[in-house]
């Protein structure tokens, strides 16, 4: 596990202050979307060894939503981005 | 102001009334502080900071991103929270939080050893220079840590965690014989 966490706002944290909530590419289907599309994006998970894209909570700090990309094997933390900020850039990038 | 209910301290029952004696580290625990929390409106951010820093009379403890604890010992928290709504109307959400935290005041040569047995952020004085503050877990407790001097800091944490952090804050500070009183100045 990546035990150092660049936060943006709060700088370099432990990852005890954090709680994470998992895959953050997964895109929400569309409400008429078939039970199979909800089903996948409610339950099925990939569980990839190398670089993989989470959500993290910083609740002991900031308490804003973060997207954390890491690697699952080496623990090497490639970059830290505002929730919200990663948003706004990948609806700009469509 | 007419008060209905009557005021108590998390730790009236755990220090004494009078001060004791008074180590060169030390725990000093105001009574009554005014703390009020600012949330900045959409886009408001840079001017509520701006408001902020430029009112006098309250410290501002960043909490997040647009979002501070405003900390004041001479007002009451009825004039810092007119105070402030007066002069960042329009611009941030402004609610009383003086009965529901507790402020520590930690000061001394030894103050960083302390404070590294719980807190895992960088305080060199070169980093965590005077007048920064950040959320930070103490041990498992979430406070609000600034420091206000050259080898003073205060921790800001939610009231039902004031023992807790008390009983913690003892344990660290032991090594150095960190002596612990209600604060003189009320
Ligand atoms: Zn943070």
């Amino acid at each position: 596990m990546a035990s150092l966490i660049h936060c943006p706002h709060c700088g370099v944290r432990p990852k005890e202050e954090f709680s994470i909530r998992g895959d953050a590419s997964l895109v929400r289907p569309d409400p008429e979307a078939s039970d199979e599309a909800w089903n996948d994006y409610v339950h099925i998970r990939s569980n990839p060894r190398g670089r993989y894209r989470e959500h993290w909570q910083h609740v002991a700090g900031c308490r804003r939503w973060l997207v954390v990309e890491r690697d699952t094997f080496t623990h090497e933390v490639f970059s830290v981005t505002d929730a919200a900020a990663a948003t706004v850039a990948r609806e700009a990038g469509r | 102001m007419s008060r209905t209910y009557i005021s108590r301290h998390p730790l009236d029952d755990l220090l004494p009334l009078e001060p004791g004696i008074r180590a060169v580290d030390h725990l000093d625990i105001p009574r009554v502080v005014a703390i009020v929390s600012v949330m900045a409106m959409d886009g408001e951010e840079a001017s509520v900071a701006a408001g902020l820093a430029a009112s006098g009379d309250a410290s501002a403890r960043f909490s997040g991103p647009g979002e501070w604890l405003a900390v004041s010992q001479p007002q009451t928290a009825e004039s810092l929270h007119r105070n402030l709504s007066l002069l960042l109307a329009e611009t941030a959400y402004i609610v009383d939080q003086s009965d529901g935290r507790v402020v520590f005041r930690l000061s001394g040569p030894n103050v960083r050893r302390i404070l590294a047995k719980g807190i895992a952020t960088d305080l060199h004085p070169a980093i965590f220079e005077t007048g920064t503050s950040v959320n930070v877990l103490c041990g498992h407790i979430s406070v609000n840590l600034a420091r206000t001097g050259e080898n003073e800091f205060e921790l800001i944490v939610m009231r039902s965690f004031a023992v807790a952090l008390f009983d913690d804050l003892k344990v660290m500070g032991r090594e150095f014989d960190l002596s612990a009183g209600f604060s003189v100045r009320g």
